[in-house]
């Protein structure tokens, strides 16, 4: 392997709120060690900026940087676009990275297009794999467009840096190895808050924040469930499996549950072990949201439902038959679970 | 009290189908300040029919047609029947020099195609087409005269001294102002589903026979396609695709608990028919209704500041599957009425009595009135086409297989078949009502 | 005021079908829409326009057909409608396409100076989401994505107080004037356009911007040639093996449900099926 700091940099920018490091963040440094493995070299670099954040920099190493570029500033405490896009575009421009790696949340969509407006390079959106071209030896992204329904691989070959930005959950988080070590470069931006335009007044955290995206378990429901007592059952095996509750786009917009249950192209994208989808049809602007998943599980009583398509076990039959039944076999088996340990 | 801000226009046309849109044609070309308003996305958005278009009307709406580049399908080069049973077909098809003339007399067309682009002539020739609204009432003076239209959108009303009525077989308007009685019974109307399906353009011609898509077929079907119940079957070829539907009377869906898409689903999968249409993708379907009230059950046509004419009107000849033509030559008669009433500056129902006395003078009311009682007639030999087609069918087997047996065995037996499935009477009586169903 | 809309359109996606044997996009009758939520963003500037005055022009950088969508822009209210096309934009990517909206609007605010700029918050058929901030970035104006409504609005002051969604919650971010937007469907709900706006539209012809004229864009920054991005590759995602179907209605309910359980216990999915597992968020939350 070739000296560190010699060959190209792939970058991953490091989001944090409030000096919590968001895991989308690891999951690209996880992507950005396999790229660097393919490059003579190649390094990986990330880059952090806010307020208060020394404490995500060890972490960062030890998902997988060789390097962190950070900037502390009172001015970088809250996101907003502008200083934010100024610094880390400076940073770029000062250090050339080959390749820079965005999570492509609501943050690091607003910040990734910025930075490669200023730059002039490509910016690859939602990509779900990464992969260094063979023969070009460039950053070959591939993406779904048009709604799921095409992948379409994206190559930038003359602009550098060659970004993307890829969605959380999307790409596996990698083994942490606490105590791997790395350099700190702090970075001086030079901002000052008179040139801001933007200014936070305040912010209202989410309300019961179901956090789909990261849980280990879904039991998803669709228009098959019935009605809003049928998510209620929902929850109770979501908690019977030590899971949440997630839901098609149709009983959302009819409001038998909140947005932040929503999982598919204009929902969340989620990669838990076991996805329980129940009366989904599966069609693909569900399936981009949810195909990742380890396991799922389908109940639908139309034998041809597309989901049977993408499910590991299919079960051809009634919701709400299934579910009561999975829920009181459940109990029985935790309840014997629980006799067995106390003999 | 009319708005002194609102909208006013010369006349107002409802509805963007081949009958409002020849009223609009031919009132902006005689210089009136025109607004059709359609519901659909754009004209056509939603219209379909089985696809037979006659030139002969276009002609006479808007006379260079042809140079236009109308979205035609194919001509239509030969026609007839097919008289359908389980497992066997007796054609009847007639192809002649006659229809091999530039224009043709005939073109299947798509109304999602062919629709937008008449609107778009009306345009062209200065008419006001305005989508995505529907009218929902007429507006009258105090002494019921029609004077403008309110439509489902805010500051939605327009004024106008005469309305045309061109508002397709739904005729709510035309019930509301009291010119027709309420809903069509299911005996009066005829419900037909069509799905359009799509086949590379070489496919269709080598199916059919013809030579390219400068040749086409328009065929008729009877018999086993509508489970020998009276009604029609269809097949037109498109450029590339094919037209295939089936239409009963409502009354016969209702009777029978025939779920009209299943019937049409039969129908394409017959022995033969099913070849014709493999591997094509279906890329359209819908159904709509048919007025078949005849003659004698037609709407007023004519009210103070309002003509009603196409579909709207009952101007339907269902025997020979036409309608967009009498649709387009009823427009054209009430645009010009519409024309005659502003220089006269009088839009009195006796003013506008014009429009009627213009469509008996003309082929529309003329066939109209000629086929009078077909409804009648099939509406009291509900056999009819299911027995003679099973009959013509049996017939032609024993006429073509009878190679070792005496010629008379053969045709006493035909007889026989007659005799026995329907009885002499029962024939007689028949053709009776059928010649009386066919000369009016 | 004056306000200027970007919209695009698209293919109702909802519609879209694939040639299973070339596994290409069939487009041909595909219906062409305004993207859903640029539709918003029309919304709201006819509402800041009926409560400030001022006028909303509409621009959209595509083919012929895309005239259609700006027609029915003015329906819902919009003054002008600028087409920009020309076959040179072809294939263009997000950067070029940021560069030729945003000298466009460069132009357009030449002549009549513009208070607010607003973008969906990305087109249904690409989904990027990063034209209106590439936008914001080329003119140097303060960008506020994930708009969900202005709390507050002065074109006096020129200042306007905007909600924001942001990963975890709701932002409220007070900007200067002029500002880029892009907007979620939140911003305004659609309401039917009265009959004049249709009246209007009915005979409205957009304005028909080419690479030259009025506007000389440079050659270098549009279509392929201002695309750092190429599509090398474009295929159908291939179909997962389907695993097995139990039926309930030949193996009864307790059974089915049994042996589904047996196969997700051995699958090793589930560890238990016991209470709630740790997530990577509460993790790295202690780091
Ligand atoms: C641009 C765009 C974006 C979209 N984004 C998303 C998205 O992010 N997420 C999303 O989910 N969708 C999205 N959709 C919508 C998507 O196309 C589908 O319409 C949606 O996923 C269907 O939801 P569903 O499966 O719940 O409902 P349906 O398609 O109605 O399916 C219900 C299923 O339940 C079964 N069923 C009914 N009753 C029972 C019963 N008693 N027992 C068992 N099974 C039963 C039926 O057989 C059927 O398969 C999007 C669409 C578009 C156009
Ligand atoms: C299956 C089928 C096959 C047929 N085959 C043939 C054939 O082969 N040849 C032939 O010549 N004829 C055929 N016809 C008949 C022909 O389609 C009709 O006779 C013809 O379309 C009548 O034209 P129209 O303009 O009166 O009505 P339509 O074509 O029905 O047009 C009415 C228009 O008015 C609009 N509208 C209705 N109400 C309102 C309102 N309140 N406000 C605004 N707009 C409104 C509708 O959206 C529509 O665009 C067939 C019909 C069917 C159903
Ligand atoms: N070709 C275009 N013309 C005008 N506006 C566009 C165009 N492409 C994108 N936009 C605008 O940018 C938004 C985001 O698009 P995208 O970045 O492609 O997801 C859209 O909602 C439009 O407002």
């Amino acid at each position: 392997m070739a000296e560190p700091g010699a060959g190209p940099k792939i970058w991953v920018f490091v989001e944090q709120d409030g000096g919590r490091a968001h895991p989308v963040s690891w999951e690209l440094l996880g992507a950005a060690t396999g790229l660097a493995e393919q490059l003579a070299g190649g390094v990986v670099e990330a880059v952090l900026l806010g307020h208060a954040v020394q404490a995500i920099v060890p972490e960062a190493f030890a998902y997988g940087a060789d390097r962190v570029y950070c900037s502390d500033d009172p001015l970088l405490a809250h996101y907003r676009n502008l200083p934010y896009a100024i610094g880390v575009s400076q940073l770029v421009q000062a250090h050339q990275p080959e390749i820079f790696l965005v999570g492509a949340t609501h943050l690091g969509r607003d910040l990734a297009s910025s930075i490669a407006t200023r730059v002039r390079t490509g910016l690859t959106a939602d990509c779900t794999e990464l992969s260094i071209d063979p023969q070009l030896k460039i950053l070959a992204a591939t993406r779904p467009t048009f709604g799921g329904n095409l992948m379409a691989t994206i190559l930038c070959r003359q602009r550098r840096p060659q970004m993307a930005t890829v969605r959380p959950r999307v790409l596996p988080l990698p083994e942490r190895q606490p105590g791997r070590v790395g350099e700190l470069v702090r970075a001086e931006l030079g901002l000052r808050e008179a040139d801001m335009p933007v200014r936070l007044l305040g912010f209202e955290p989410a309300a019961g924040g179901a956090d789909i995206e990261y849980a280990d378990v879904i039991v998803a429901g669709g228009r098959g469930v019935g009605g809003p007592e049928g998510f209620a059952r929902l929850a109770e095996l979501a908690e019977a499996l030590g899971g949440v509750v997630g839901a098609s786009r149709p009983v959302v917009d009819a409001g038998w549950i909140g947005y932040e249950h929503q999982v598919g192209q204009t929902g969340k994208t989620v990669r838990p072990k076991l996805y329980l989808a129940a009366g989904i049809s599966g069609a693909v602007q569900h399936r981009v949201g949810m195909s990742g998943a380890d396991f799922i599980l389908a109940i639908n009583r139309d034998p041809e439902a597309p989901i049977f398509q993408v499910a590991d076990l299919g079960i051809v039959g009634d919701v709400a038959e299934v579910v009561p039944e999975l829920i009181r076999q459940l109990r029985a088996r935790t309840a014997g679970a629980q006799g067995g340990s106390h003999a | 009290m009319p708005d002194p801000n609102a909208q006013r226009y010369d006349a107002i046309v409802v509805g963007g189908g081949p009958a409002g849109v020849s009223a609009a044609i031919t009132m902006a070309r005689e210089g009136l300040e025109v607004i059709l308003i359609e519901r659909g996305r754009f004209a056509g958005a939603k219209n379909f029919f089985g696809g037979v278009m006659y030139t002969r009307a276009l002609a006479e709406v808007l006379p260079d047609f042809q140079a236009r580049k109308p979205p035609w399908e194919r001509p239509v080069t030969e026609q007839g029947y097919w008289m359908l049973a389980p497992g066997s077909v007796v054609r009847f098809m007639h192809a002649s020099q006659a229809y091999r003339q530039d224009p043709a007399d005939a073109y299947t067309v798509l109304r999602a195609r062919f629709d937008p682009w008449f609107a778009q002539q009306a345009v062209d020739l200065g008419a006001l087409v305005v989508p995505k609204t529907t009218v929902v009432a007429l507006i009258e003076d105090a002494d019921g005269r029609v004077i403008g239209v309110r439509t489902d959108r805010p500051a939605g009303e327009v004024f106008a001294p005469i309305v045309i009525l061109a508002e397709g077989v739904n005729n709510l308007l035309t019930q509301r102002h009291g010119l027709a009685k309420a809903d069509l019974p299911p005996r009066f109307v005829a419900l037909s589903v069509k799905q359009y399906i799509g086949l590379p353009a070489k496919e269709v011609s080598a199916r059919f026979g013809l030579a390219g898509t400068q040749e086409g077929l328009a065929i008729d079907i009877f018999g086993d396609a509508t489970l020998g119940l009276p009604g029609t079957a269809f097949l037109y070829t498109d450029k590339a695709g094919i037209s295939i539907g089936v239409g009963l009377l409502l009354e016969e869906f209702v009777k029978h608990g025939l779920p009209p898409y299943a019937v049409l689903e039969r129908f394409k999968r017959h022995p033969i028919v099913a070849p014709y249409l493999e591997g094509g993708e279906a890329l359209e379907y819908g159904a709509h209704l048919i007025p078949e009230q005849g003659y004698d059950r037609m709407p007023e046509l004519v009210a103070d500041g309002v003509l009603v004419a196409g579909d709207a009107a009952g101007m339907v000849d269902a025997l020979h599957r036409e309608g967009t033509n009498l649709a387009m030559l009823a427009g054209k008669l009430a645009g010009e009425t519409a024309v005659m009433a502003h220089r006269a500056g009088d839009f009195s129902a006796r003013s506008l009595g014009h429009y009627r006395r213009a469509l008996e003078q003309s082929f529309v009311l003329k066939d109209l009135k000629q086929y009078r009682r077909m409804t009648d007639f099939l509406d009291r030999s509900p056999h009819f086409m299911g027995t003679y087609s099973g009959l013509v069918n049996d017939a032609a087997l024993r006429y073509f297989t009878a190679h070792d047996r005496p010629k008379r065995e053969m045709e006493r037996e035909i007889v026989g078949l007659l005799r026995d499935r329907r009885g002499f009477f029962g024939v007689a009586q028949d053709l009776y009502q059928l010649v009386r169903g066919m000369r009016g | 005021m004056h306000t200027i809309v970007a919209i695009k359109q698209v293919p109702d996606t909802s519609n879209v079908r694939i040639n299973p044997e070339t596994g290409t996009l069939i487009r041909e009758g595909v219906p062409a829409i305004i993207n859903p939520y640029d539709v918003h963003a029309v919304e709201l500037a006819v509402r800041l326009k009926e409560r400030f005055g001022g006028r909303v022009t509409a621009i959209t950088m595509g083919p012929a057909a895309a005239a259609e969508a700006l027609v029915e822009c003015v329906e819902q209210g919009v003054d002008r409608g600028i087409l920009i096309s020309d076959r040179k934009f072809a294939a263009a990517d997000t950067l070029a396409t940021s560069y030729v909206l945003g000298s466009a609007i460069e132009a357009l605010n030449a002549e009549d100076p513009v208070d607010l700029l607003l973008f969906g918050l990305q087109a249904i058929d690409g989904d990027t989401a990063q034209v209106g901030p590439g936008v914001a970035t080329r003119l140097g104006l303060p960008l506020i994505s994930y708009a969900l409504g202005l709390e507050s609005f002065d074109p006096v002051a020129r200042r306007a107080v905007v909600r924001r969604k942001a990963e975890r919650g709701v932002e409220r971010l007070e900007t200067r004037l002029p500002a880029l937007l892009t907007v979620e469907k939140e911003v305004a709900e659609v309401a039917r356009a009265p009959l004049p706006n249709l009246i209007r539209a009915a005979r409205y012809q957009p304005e028909l911007w080419t690479a030259e004229a009025p506007l000389r864009f440079d050659p270098d920054h549009i279509g392929i040639k201002g695309s750092p991005t190429i599509v090398g590759r474009a295929y159908t995602p291939p179909p997962k093996t389907p695993g097995e179907r139990l039926r309930v209605a030949e193996q009864g309910l307790a059974e089915t449900v049994s042996q589904a359980l047996a196969a997700i216990l051995s699958a090793g999915v589930v560890e238990s099926l016991g209470p709630v597992p740790v997530t990577p968020q509460q993790e790295v939350s202690h780091g």
